[in-house]
This record gives structure tokens, C-alpha cells and sequence, in this order.
């Protein structure tokens, strides 16, 4: 997770560079994330995907167009509480929450790393086909939901691992 | 009652004219094209006119918003380019002899933000590559949806507006925060499925006004009526009709002008004749009244565009086209100024404008319900309001079309009334369901009119009903029943009986309903009855609350000012339809797994309580094991020699299903709606037992976990090996109870010789027959006569069967776009020889793999 000071930095040389090096750059640092994407998923898969749109977002301006005039507040969590992080979208900016926030407007409750991991990006699956194995239960806004998928997989088409 | 002056009823010597040819051969080329014109030019409206910041939209907003979408939107004459299998794009010449279309697309998915667009989100970037039925869209137009529309909806589309006020409501009630068990159950997609979120549809539209007195008379019409009226809503509701009939009229006159500049540029003499016509017919109507065959069929065409522009294309019907245009074919066809073969060849036109578009279904839809066209049914045949023979040469036409054409929509549905109908009528309704091995549906008069008057119906009213979405009888123009509001998994009643308020699928530590008592304490079969009573009717105390809210929110935030000036009785009450302007209002609910949860009664009653064959517990222990080390008891479940089966005149069977069907549709009709109608049962499955079988575990007929359910009233398959029996069995139910209409599957195998045919009319005959009084006799059937090889060989090569043509549980498929677990159903169901009546060997298909 990027802290401010490096996000400013991050976000100065984001604006000197083209979306494309922007893009090679996210790859360059989101590698544990494009194995997580492409191959065995732990349960780090969360922290690795948060953080890496995080850093596409600070990277990239075409990504970036994803949050600009966006609000959302994204809870994730495990049913024993075992993982829990949390997302949000103000600004333009995305922060992402180590722990819990009290006001959602979606909340993702998962049964593991892999079951999150299908619930986003699973190929020829959508949202709905996690809950109906009752690996995951939205609540709140399930357009929140939605628009979190596509920036998701938009992330993973940027990385190339679509 | 007319005449048929046909001297051949299946009009052999007519084919497919090339153009109608070329036509057709375009549309099983192309794939379906995401269209934005319509999101992109409401999101527009919406947001300039603060639609976002209402806390209620009127029916003047939602007016003048459908004005304006249909005055922008490009007035396409013919297309020129689609997309073909790969996505590759291909140029083609587009000759209809209709201008206009659903989308801008060929043939386009119509995307509507208000409803569940918004669930094609995440997969925009895939959905053109997706294994089930993939759709074509543009980086351009996935970028105008991510960024410029879709978000804009994202607390304004139905089902966040309903969940919102759920929550407001709890809160006050109970106090607690984000609390919408109702809306939780839904989206645990066990127990039952609701339709409002995704449509304000399922009805039929009449068009008879439009098309004899044209729209101008109507809007004329709306404007004496607001002057006259000193109630505010009415004179709104007034206004509301003026604007989007002229917004319906401006968009046929500019098809009329881009026809005409096309004719000015067009060298081509024949061309731009052609053109000239659309142009000064688009100019004429729906404005005015029509006056020939051809102008009424495109008064029909351009308010059917314009309907679907307001609401989603799910079951909305077309009515009876034949009573409806006779009186402009008969008078066409006597003057010569058109032939049968331009009759045919205008049908076909229609026929193909009318699939022009298909419903935007997420890649999980696809999987459980997939394969769906948008159900647009039409009706023909039957009878009259009087009670007479309403079959005419326009019916034999409209079946012709159906025959050459060979379309999953229009959906074409067949009314029969033994006794008034001729029985050449008949033999011709089967001969076109051998031709095309799958339709039209054969509805009987009798029973359904015995059904809808049972609802309070008149006589007149209910002899005039049209086929909705599937297989729903309403009285045609006049019946707002939203007939699919609410799907209902019986099995999930079953199953909450079972588990004392529990779900397994949901997890046996929860309690998801009420306690109505361990079954292993039950000392009677009747003990367990009562309890399924009462999970009964709290299943359908929460679908009828969900379904009632979401319509209070479709009621501020939706009004179909389009629809209702389509419709009897708005424009006397001066009321929106889904305010209940129309003259009869009822909502639907269809129910799913009725012979597997029957079955499982009589299994329960036989085995459990008259027998002691097995305890309770030990059949409950056989569920949960999905009959693993308790194989000899589920074969002797299966058994139908051992335990009752529906549809073999077994008494105790056949009892147990009526006494479901009385239950339920006591269950329902208890309930007012938000219109302040009643509710109505149906069973009829679409592709829901195929669904909800994947979801659901063993139970107690022998069924084991996560196999299809049985299709609409249809008996299980394997397990009546007697096709007359079965059709007593079903034929025996109480019609009275099935008033939101049923559908009955059969599967014959294609024989050589005219017997088959002689055999086929007998089967319908004997199903129909009242026996004298003693019953309603069947309401509905529908076919597939399809080889077992043959629907096996296209699992396997499906574009070498990409025509092929299915009936799934009410509505027709091409059985490449079902999901495996479908494909699986359709192949599986009882296969009779109708020369020996009896059924061939049952084995069950391996689940077919799904495509990558």
C-alpha cells in the first residue's frame, strides 16, 4: 500500500510519463499480484489486489479515469474476520484500510483467497456465480459491486493477465 | 365467423421469397451487437432534466424523456453490417420490407440501465469472447458505458431504489440498519426469483385503436380528455399519452424522410421504388389510420419499437395478429391489391423484425436460465368474444410464416377449442409442429376460459385472451398481470419442511423461515403436509412482499406512459397501468419442481408413514448422503411400480399434485397485489428447473443433488412409461388453479407415414377432452420432435445445428444457446412413440461439458 508521501511522487512521475510507461511500471511492481492472478492464490490475494490497484491507479491516467468523480467505501472480509481490509474511493484517490470502516456501501464477505479470486476474475463467471456457491455474500449496493469488478478485471486486462 | 377460402390450409405451394431468404440467412449469421443508443440517450436525458435528484419521477417526466429518445434516436431504414462467428464483420444487403429496429443494430441487446444493466459491468471487457452466447461491443462503447452511463445509475436503478427504501422502512420499524430480509432472500436465488427488478413487462399490448383510428385520433383523444378532467394526475396522465405518441409518430416519419433521401440517391429502379413505399407509409402511419395489410403490419412494428424502448423485452406479446389484421388482409387479398405470396412474404418480414433483439443476460444468467430470446408471443385461432370459430385464412398464413421461418420469436401460440375449431385446424396446428419439431404451442380454449372466468373474468373477456411471454392466458389489451413477477422454487418449500425452517443449501445452522416441526416427530403423512402448508405460505408471504414493494417503487419511479396507451382502461381512468389503470389487474407467479416435490410427497406418504419402509431419519440420513450406501432405497423411489408417480393415473400421485396446486393457488390468491389485484399460479419453468435443480440437494423422489427438476406441469422423466396416462394425469388437474397457465412437455420421436400425424391429432384430442364434464381436460401442450441422435449430435457440433429449434417450458430456444445443464433436460425428457404410445428406453445424457 503506497503511503501519501509516496503516492505524491508516484503521481508526479505518473504526469511526466505516458500511460504506457505508467502501465510498464505497474507491472514491473505488481508481479505478485500477476501470479496470484495467473497461478496458485494465497491469502494475500486480497492485500495484493488492493494494493495493486492502488499503485495502477497512481500510475496509469487511463486507469486512473476508472475513480475520477467516484465515491464508494468497499468493506472485504472473511467470515471469521481472519482477512480483513477495506477500500476506498474519494477525490480521485483510492485509500486502502489495513482494518474495518464503519459506513459501506458494499460489503464482500469471503470464504478464502480463492474464493475471492473466482468471485472477481474467473473466466466466464460473473459476481453472481460466487454466491450462488455461497462462497461469498455481498450486502449493501451490488452496483458498487459490479463497477469494483470491472476496474478489477479492467486492472488485470492492463496487466496482461486477462 | 369468417370463412376460410383457402383451398389448401397448409399453403404448399408458398416458400421463403428470395428476399426474405437472404434475409433470414443474415440473421442466423450475425451475433447479437450490444447497443448503447438507447442507455446513452436516457442517461442523457436524466441527467440534463435532474431525473437523479427527484425523490419521485411523474409519468410527464418519463413522457417526455421517451419522446425524446424516440425523436434522437437514428432512424435506421435497413442495416448494412454485422458481426459474425468470430466477431469477424461482414457487409450484407438488407431488404425488409419494414424500416425500423428495435436498436440500432441489426440484430442488437437492448440495454436497460433503470433495470440490470448494470450486472453486465464487470464483464464488458469479456463479453464478447464468453463461452455462452457472446455479444459484440466496441472499446468505444464499453468506454461510453463505463464512464458516461453506467455510473450515473449506480443508486438510481430499481433494485438499489427498492433496496433503499427496504432499508428506510426497517429501520423505522425495527430499528435496524441495512435490514431487507425479503430482498436478502431473493439474492440467495434459492427460493424464488423476482422479475421486477429486471422489467415492467409480461402483458400484451392492444393495437387495435392504433391501427383503425391511427395515433393522431388517439392523441386527439387524450386532449379532450385533460381538458375535461379537473384531477391533476389525470391531466397529467393525459399529457403524458400526447407526448409519447407524438414522439412514436415523429420517429415513423423520420424513417419516412431517411426512406425518401435514400430513394432520391437510389439508382436502382426496384430499390427505390421499395424505398418510396416505406417512405409514404411511414409517412402515413401509425399517425393515421391503416388502410391496408401492409400499413397495419407496420402500425404494429413502429409501437412495438416504441414499447420496447420504454420497457424491457421479457414476455411482452403481441396478441391475436390474426383477429387483429383480418379485416385489412381480407379486404387487401378481395380487392387484388396483394397476393397470399405477399401476405407470407410480409409476415416473414415482421417475423424477423420482431427477433431483432435479444435480452442483455450476465454470463451466470446465462448459465443457470440461459438461451432465452425475449419471448414476444403471439396468439391465433380460438374463438371470438361470441364464442365462435375465430380461425381465418390469415391464421393459416400467420402459420405458414411460422413454418418457413422457423424463429425462436415471435413465439407462436395456438388456441384450440374442441368443438368450435375444425379439426382440419388441428391436424394443421400438429402438422406445422412435426415440420418445424417444435411449435406452435396448442392452448385449449375451454380449459383456459374455465381457468380466467374462475378469476373473475367475463365470459367475453376471458374468450378473448391472448398467450403472454410463454404460455400465460390474459385477456387481450385489457389484463395487466405481469405473469412472471414471481418464480417460485417449490422445491425450497420442500426443503424448508424437511430441515424444520433450515435450507442446506444456505447451511442446516441457520434458520431461514419458521419452525413448523422436526418430521422425524411427524406421527402422520398428514403432520407433514400441515407443516408444508405453512412453509408454504411463508415463502409466499415474502415473494409477495418483495414483489408488492418493488412495484410501489416501479409506481414513483417508473411509469409506462407508452405501454398504457396501448392498454384498455388507462385512457378511461385517466391512470398509468401500473397505477392499476387497466381493466384487469392480477400479478403472476409461476411455480418450479411441482412433480418433483409431488413426487416426493407420495414417496414420503408411501414409504415413510403407510409402509415403514425406511424411518424418517434414514431418509433424511439418504439426502444428505445424496443416496450414497442408500442405493436399493433410491431405486425403489424411483420405481413406479413401488412408489406413486405423477403421470401414471396413479390415485395417490395425482392427489397429491392437485392438492399442491389447490394449496398454492389458495396461497397466492390470499394476496392483494400493489395494484390491488389478486395474484395468479402458473407452471411453467422457462429454463428455472434446470437452475434451481443445480442449486438445490437430493430429495426424497429419488432425485438426486443438483439434477434438473421437471419442466412446467410435465411429469418427471423415466417414470411414466405410458404417454395416455400421463396425459390423464395432468389433464386431470384443476384448471381453476393453473389461471396464470401451464405448460406441458412432451417429447415425440419423428416417425415415417401419415400415421404419425393421425396419432399426433389424437394425442392432442384425448389431452383436451373433458371427458364428458369429469374434468377440465389439459390446458396447454407443446413438442419437441427431435431425434434423441440428433439433439445428442448437437451438443457435440452445434453449428451444424445452429437452427435448431426447441421448446424449453414455455418459451422456444435454439438448443446451441441453452447451458449444458439445459441442453441435458431438453435430452433427457420422456420420449414417447406415438405409434406404440409408450415410451423408449430411458438413459439418462452425461452432463455435457460447458465450452471455454
Amino acid at each position: 500500500m503506497a503511503s501519501r508521501l509516496k503516492r505524491t511522487v508516484l503521481g508526479f512521475i505518473a504526469a511526466l510519463l505516458s500511460d504506457r510507461v505508467g502501465l510498464f511500471l505497474a507491472k514491473i511492481r505488481s508481479k505478485r499480484l500477476r501470479d496470484e492472478l495467473s497461478d496458485q492464490v494465497t491469502d494475500k490475494f486480497l492485500e495484493l489486489l488492493l494494493s495493486g490497484m492502488d499503485l495502477a491507479f497512481c500510475l496509469s491516467k487511463g486507469y486512473r479515469k476508472n475513480i475520477r468523480n467516484f465515491e464508494g467505501r468497499y468493506l472485504f472480509r472473511t467470515a471469521d474476520d481472519r482477512i480483513v481490509a477495506a477500500a476506498t474511493f474519494k477525490g480521485g484517490d483510492m485509500k486502502v484500510h489495513g482494518g474495518t470502516i464503519d459506513e459501506w456501501d458494499a460489503r464482500v464477505t469471503f470464504k478464502d483467497g480463492a474464493a475471492l479470486r473466482a468471485f472477481i476474475f474467473s473466466r466466464d463467471h460473473d459476481i453472481l456465480n460466487s454466491i450462488l456457491a455461497n462462497d461469498v455474500e455481498i450486502d449493501g449496493n451490488f452496483n458498487y459491486i459490479y463497477k469494483f469488478g470491472f476496474m478489477a478485471r479492467d486492472l488485470a486486462r492492463r496487466l496482461g493477465v486477462a | 365467423m369468417p370463412e376460410i377460402t383457402l383451398t389448401d390450409v397448409s399453403l404448399k405451394e408458398y416458400g421463403l421469397t428470395p428476399r426474405v431468404s437472404a434475409l433470414r440467412d443474415v440473421y442466423f449469421r450475425v451475433m447479437p451487437e450490444i447497443c448503447v443508443e438507447r442507455p446513452r440517450l436516457v442517461t442523457s436525458f436524466s441527467v440534463d432534466n435532474n431525473f437523479f435528484d427527484k425523490e419521485r419521477i411523474s409519468i410527464l417526466d418519463k413522457a417526455r424523456l421517451y419522446r425524446y429518445v424516440l425523436e434522437t434516436r437514428d432512424p435506421i431504414v435497413h442495416h448494412s453490417r454485422g458481426y459474425e462467428k468470430g466477431m469477424k464483420p461482414f457487409e450484407f444487403k438488407d431488404a425488409s420490407l419494414f424500416a425500423g429496429s428495435t436498436t440500432s443494430k441489426f440484430k442488437g441487446v437492448i440495454m436497460y440501465p433503470e433495470f440490470l444493466a448494470l450486472t453486465l459491468w464487470p464483464e464488458l471487457w469479456t463479453i464478447s469472447r464468453r463461452a455462452s452466447n457472446p455479444f459484440h461491443i466496441t472499446d468505444k462503447e464499453v468506454d461510453e458505458l463505463n464512464f458516461k452511463i453506467f455510473p450515473h445509475w449506480m443508486e438510481h436503478n430499481i433494485t438499489e431504489l427498492a433496496r433503499k427504501r427496504c432499508y428506510e422502512e426497517n429501520l423505522k420499524k425495527c430499528g435496524i440498519e441495512k435490514h431487507c430480509p425479503e430482498m436478502k432472500l431473493l439474492e440467495r436465488l434459492v427460493f424464488f426469483l423476482a422479475s421486477k427488478p429486471n422489467c415492467i413487462s409480461h402483458t400484451i399490448p392492444d393495437f387495435s385503436r392504433a391501427i383503425s383510428h391511427g395515433l393522431r385520433a388517439v392523441i386527439n383523444e387524450a386532449n379532450d380528455k385533460r381538458g375535461q378532467t379537473t384531477d391533476q394526475s389525470a391531466k397529467e396522465f393525459y399529457a403524458a399519452i400526447c407526448e409519447v405518441l407524438q414522439g412514436i409518430i415523429t420517429y415513423s416519419k423520420n424513417l419516412a424522410t431517411k426512406a425518401q433521401e435514400m430513394a432520391d440517391s437510389e439508382a436502382d429502379p426496384a430499390v427505390k421504388n421499395e424505398l418510396l413505399d416505406i417512405a409514404a407509409i411511414n409517412r402515413k402511419v401509425p399517425e393515421l389510420p391503416a388502410e391496408t395489410f401492409r400499413e397495419g403490419l407496420t402500425t404494429i412494428w413502429i409501437c412495438w419499437t416504441a414499447i420496447h424502448l420504454e420497457n424491457p423485452n421479457v414476455g411482452l406479446s403481441l396478441g391475436r395478429l390474426d383477429q387483429v389484421l383480418y379485416e385489412l388482409y381480407r379486404r387487401d387479398i378481395d380487392a387484388g391489391n396483394i397476393e397470399l405470396q405477399d401476405a407470407i412474404e410480409l409476415l416473414c418480414c415482421l417475423w424477423l423484425k420482431i427477433g431483432d433483439h435479444v435480452p442483455s443476460i450476465p454470463d451466470t444468467g446465462e448459465q443457470l436460465f440461459g438461451g432465452t430470446g425475449s419471448n414476444q408471443a403471439i396468439t391465433i385461432g380460438g374463438v371470438d368474444k361470441n364464442g365462435n370459430d375465430a380461425v381465418n385464412d390469415l391464421t393459416y398464413c400467420m402459420l405458414k410464416a411460422t413454418e418457413l421461418m422457423k424463429l425462436r420469436d415471435p413465439n407462436p401460440n395456438a388456441r384450440y377449442h374442441p368443438g368450435v375449431n375444425s379439426p382440419d385446424y388441428l391436424r394443421r396446428l400438429c402438422a406445422v409442429n412435426i415440420d418445424t419439431g417444435a411449435i406452435p404451442a396448442i392452448h385449449n380454449d375451454r380449459a383456459v376460459i374455465k381457468a380466467l372466468t374462475s378469476k373473475g373474468e367475463t365470459v367475453e373477456q376471458a374468450r378473448d385472451y391472448g398467450v403472454i411471454g410463454c404460455v400465460e392466458p390474459g385477456s387481450n389489451g385489457r389484463f395487466y398481470g405481469h405473469s412472471a413477477a414471481i418464480l417460485l422454487n417449490l422445491t425450497s418449500v420442500l426443503e424448508l419442511t424437511l430441515y424444520n425452517g433450515r435450507h442446506r443449501h444456505t447451511g442446516k445452522d441457520v434458520l431461514i423461515s419458521k419452525e413448523t416441526g422436526d418430521p422425524t416427530t411427524f406421527n402422520s403423512f398428514d403432520d407433514f403436509k400441515r407443516a408444508l402448508e405453512e412453509q408454504l405460505h411463508w415463502l409466499v408471504d415474502q415473494s409477495t412482499i418483495l414483489n408488492n414493494m418493488l412495484g410501489r417503487v416501479h409506481q414513483d419511479f417508473y411509469p409506462t406512459p407508452i405501454l398504457s396507451a396501448f392498454f384498455e382502461g388507462p385512457m378511461d381512468k385517466g391512470k398509468d397501468l401500473i397505477q392499476g389503470g387497466a381493466i384487469i389487474n392480477s400479478s403472476g407467479a409461476t411455480v418450479i419442481g411441482l412433480a418433483d416435490v409431488a413426487d416426493s410427497l407420495s414417496a414420503i406418504q408411501r414409504v415413510v408413514f403407510e409402509e415403514n419402509a425406511v424411518s424418517f431419519a434414514e431418509l433424511l440420513d439418504a439426502l444428505d448422503k445424496n443416496f450414497e450406501g442408500h442405493e436399493i432405497l433410491q431405486q425403489r423411489l424411483m420405481n413406479p411400480e413401488k412408489t406413486p408417480k405423477y403421470g401414471n393415473e396413479d390415485p395417490v400421485a395425482d392427489a397429491n399434485v392437485a392438492w399442491i396446486i389447490e394449496a398454492v393457488d389458495k396461497a397466492f390468491a390470499e394476496k392483494e397485489n400493489y395494484r390491488g389485484g389478486r395474484y395468479r399460479v402458473g407452471y411453467w419453468t422457462m429454463t428455472n428447473h434446470a437452475g434451481f435443480g443445480r442449486l438445490m440437494e437430493a430429495l426424497p423422489n429419488g432425485r438426486k443433488a443438483h439434477e434438473n427438476f421437471t419442466s412446467g406441469i410435465t411429469p418427471v422423466s423415466g417414470v411414466t412409461p405410458y404417454l395416455s396416462q400421463a396425459l390423464n394425469s395432468v389433464a386431470k388437474q384443476p384448471a381453476e388453479c393453473l389461471s396464470s397457465g401451464v405448460a406441458l412437455n412432451l417429447k415425440y420421436i419423428p416417425e415415417q407415414g401419415a400415421s404419425m400425424l393421425q396419432n399426433f391429432v389424437a394425442s392432442v384430442e384425448g389431452y383436451f377432452d373433458d371427458a364428458g364434464g369429469e374434468r377440465d381436460g389439459g390446458m396447454e401442450i407443446q413438442f419437441n420432435i427431435t431425434t434423441h441422435d440428433t439433439l445428442v449430435e448437437a451438443v457435440t457440433d452445434p453449428e451444424k445445428h445452429r437452427e435448431l429449434l426447441v421448446r424449453v417450458s414455455g418459451y422456444t430456444a435454439y438448443f446451441k444457446d441453452l447451458n449444458p445443464q439445459m441442453q441435458k433436460e431438453i435430452i433427457d425428457r420422456t420420449e414417447y412413440l406415438l405409434s406404440t404410445g409408450k415410451m423408449v428406453h430411458y438413459d439418462p445424457f452425461p452432463l455435457p461439458e460447458r465450452k471455454s
